[in-house]
């Protein structure tokens, strides 16, 4: 061969190539599964026990983790799907489900959930809920959270104010924000996280639920929160962070944990996620308070987090749905909740004796936050078009956050927007 | 080693060609040249064409779609390109662009050029200067979104305190939506500062001395021999600069996503974040997204040719 360079570098191009082509060809369950998920820390060593778990007790029906950024999971699936390579279990935070469900491959799990033995309604319904979109069962619930009001003992004391009672009120909580804001030493009553995204949203959301409204109408066609509860939600925060200056505003999304482990806020609407961010406060948890005189009561919003099996042939969609059953099923989500301190998923996890002492000795306060999963009574609308929702009642937030404009102004111009943004997604 | 081999090959040729006429002998070099050309050529070109090419005639495709990428992706014509001229948040993504870039270009040269004068001399400890500057190059965007974050805290950031210390008022910085840009614009000035000075210092050492002087000789004082010989000189490295900030500057979407989000209510959104925010920010509108890719990539286009062009006139190339 006089130029053997030449062919060394076309069997280069042609094996990438073909290399690239092999990835599409799985139809038994004999490679391997596969599943894409962002756990780091507790959470990957306790889900790295249990898969092994698994894979020691099924050899033919083995699974291989891959760490995905769940921040960047949906856009990678849909590449994926579009290229031909995707997982079989993916985990996909439930905001997403509505666009998960439009993708033809994410397998129907309706019919799987009603089998015997995997006793659907022990999943709180917040997660049921969310893992179901339009009536159909896309997803099995991974994670459920809620937000509570996590406090400084502290700076309640050093204030003279009474601990929260679990019969609080937003009035009590507005008054108690101002005792304990004091700007000679920089210390603010509460915060607000104000980037505009969902993060600033789902926290008033709770609010507009509490104070008895909706989000949208019951047929999801038109805005329902331009309302009496709609305006008393808003002028709560409006009170707070423009009149009485007593809320820290944070358009970082992530400071607010930084000041109150440094003791410089007094009461942070939050989720269990940010309490070991805490170890130099003695802080309390407890449930968030509710407006008087409406039918609202002590609510609270879950963000449920789903995982989603895709179609990569009839028995590879068999040995995910198997192992999904046995990884969301009770004893395997007490051992996950146990070694990570996350929320139960089911309601016999919390149940089981012994299991609160257990997870509030290893966090303290979550067990207030397990059992505020009660107070989960609704979900966020369920439509492909909530993102760009969710952008609209951002930017309605924000501005009365700022100071920008009246509550009565945004409400009236954000519904008209979502009115406009649903008519456009349901005629294309 | 490889050399070696390699110059053993090259005296081996000639002896070998010899053997053959003239004329064949030239002709078969040069298709052998040829080929060896294209068998080098062929890995790198094949790994452009996946990874560059493709994706750019994708998304001009999908600029033509409606498309989420996951159902079918019907053909819409010029459609999004027409809902771009009714968005309102486009024209705004739009002025805070050309604001941010008018701001940003400008200050990084002009700090740039300042802080490479300075440091264009021997003075003790300059390597410390000098690696000082650049090292702002070196950190992630990430560190320096997260240290002017607490630089511009309203309550309690040190800017603040400054201010106050001054009998300024207590300013909002990235909570308000009148100054959260120009928040943005110092952030990255800081950041790309060292770059410039880095180009400015390299091109002011190609300055001959003897120019320089035979200026002071005719009677040229400081500044008129900075402003008459040393800045036609930089020229070349201007234009460069300029090309290259204006570039960034359009392309922004770090120290957005980081710091503010495009927050407050868009005061910081830019073209490249609306485009995000678009598709995988959240919209899954993927080929209202790749319209306003295209549109942008016009938009350097145009910039670019006008930059080149008016530098042609004022750009000094010395032979």
């Amino acid at each position: 061969m006089r130029h053997p360079w030449l062919s060394v570098a076309l069997a280069a191009v042609v094996a990438a190539f073909g290399l690239a082509a092999c990835g599409s060809g799985n139809a038994g369950t004999s490679s391997g599964l596969q599943i894409w998920e962002g756990y780091t820390g507790a959470e990957a060593n306790a889900f790295k026990h249990l898969v092994s778990e698994w894979n020691k007790a099924h050899p033919t029906e083995k699974f291989t983790s891959l760490y995905v950024n769940n921040d960047d999971s949906l856009p990678k699936l849909l590449t994926a799907v579009k290229g031909g390579s995707q997982p079989d279990v993916a985990y996909v935070y439930g905001s997403w489900a509505p666009n998960v469900a439009q993708i033809p491959q994410v397998v129907n799990l309706t019919k799987v959930v009603q089998r015997p033995g995997v006793n659907w309604d022990d999943f709180w319904v917040g997660e049921r809920d969310v893992a179901t979109v339009n009536g159909k069962v896309i997803g099995i619930p991974a994670l459920v959270d809620n937000l509570a009001v996590v406090y400084n003992k502290t700076l309640f004391a050093q204030a003279g104010l009474q601990p929260p009672s679990a019969n609080w009120t937003w009035n009590q909580f507005m008054a108690d924000a101002k005792a304990l804001t004091n700007p000679a030493k920089k210390q603010f009553g509460t915060a607000y996280v104000t980037p505009g995204t969902e993060d600033t949203v789902w926290h008033w959301e709770a609010l507009l639920w509490e104070a008895g409204g909706e989000i949208l109408n019951s047929t999801n066609t038109k805005a329902a929160f331009d309302s009496p509860a709609g305006l008393k939600s808003l002028q709560t925060l409006q009170t707070m962070a423009v009149t009485d200056k007593s809320m820290y505003l944070d358009p970082t999304d992530s400071e607010y944990a930084n000041l109150f482990n440094s003791g410089r806020i007094g009461m942070l609407v939050t989720g269990p996620w940010d309490l070991s961010g805490f170890p130099n406060v003695k802080y309390g948890v407890q449930i968030m308070p509710s407006f008087p005189g409406t039918d609202g009561g002590h609510q609270t919003i879950s963000g449920p987090d789903n995982w989603v099996i895709f179609n990569n042939g009839s028995a590879r969609v068999a040995a995910a749905e198997k192992f999904l059953l046995w990884l969301t099923a009770t004893p395997q989500a007490t051992y996950f909740s146990l070694h990570t301190g996350d929320l139960p998923i089911r309601r016999s996890v919390e149940d089981s004796p012994g299991f609160l002492q257990q997870m509030d000795k290893a966090l303290p306060g979550v067990d207030t936050f397990v059992s505020n999963l009660n107070n989960v009574k609704q979900a966020r609308p369920q439509l492909p078009t909530y993102p760009k929702i969710s952008t609209i009642l951002g930017t309605m937030i924000v501005s009365v956050l700022l100071g920008k404009t009246t509550p009565q102004a945004a409400l009236a111009s954000a519904a008209q927007q979502v009115n406009a943004a649903i008519a456009a997604g349901s005629s294309g | 080693m490889l050399e070696r081999v390699a110059v053993g090959a090259r005296v081996r040729r000639p002896q070998e060609l010899r053997r053959q006429p003239a004329a064949r002998r030239k002709l078969r070099s040069r298709a052998g040249e040829q080929v060896a050309a294209w068998a080098f050529l062929t890995p790198g070109v094949a790994v452009i064409l996946l990874f560059g090419v493709a994706p750019i005639v994708w998304s001009a495709i999908l600029s033509l779609q409606r498309s989420n990428l996951s159902s079918s992706s019907p053909f819409v014509g010029l459609a999004n390109y027409r809902q771009m001229l009714h968005d309102p948040v486009v024209a705004q993504a739009i002025e805070h662009t050309v604001v941010y870039t008018a701001l940003f270009v400008p200050g990084t040269m002009l700090v740039g050029l300042f802080l490479a004068v300075a440091m264009n001399r021997k003075i003790r400890f300059i390597n410390v200067y000098r690696t000082a500057a650049y090292a702002t190059m070196a950190i992630s965007t990430i560190s320096e979104a997260l240290v002017f974050i607490w630089l511009f805290d309203p309550s309690y950031g040190i800017v603040n305190y400054l201010f106050n210390r001054v009998g300024i008022p207590q300013q909002q910085f990235l909570n308000s939506p009148s100054e959260a840009l120009y928040v943005i614009v110092i952030m990255t000035i800081w950041g790309w500062t060292g770059f410039a000075v880095v180009v400015y210092l390299a091109a002011l050492q190609g300055v001959p001395a003897v120019l320089t002087e035979a200026a002071a000789i005719d009677g040229a004082g400081r500044w008129a021999t900075f402003r008459r010989v040393t800045l036609p000189l930089l020229s070349p490295a201007s234009l460069f600069l300029l090309v290259w900030l204006t570039i960034n500057a359009l392309q922004l979407f770090d120290e957005v996503y980081l710091s503010t989000a495009g927050g407050p209510l868009n005061s910081t959104t830019v073209l490249v974040y609306y485009l995000y925010q678009q598709s995988f920010g959240g919209g899954f509108n993927f080929g209202y997204a790749s319209a306003i890719a295209y549109f942008l990539f016009v938009i350097i286009l145009i910039f670019t040719a006008i930059q080149f062009r008016v530098g042609r006139r004022y750009v000094h190339y010395r032979s």
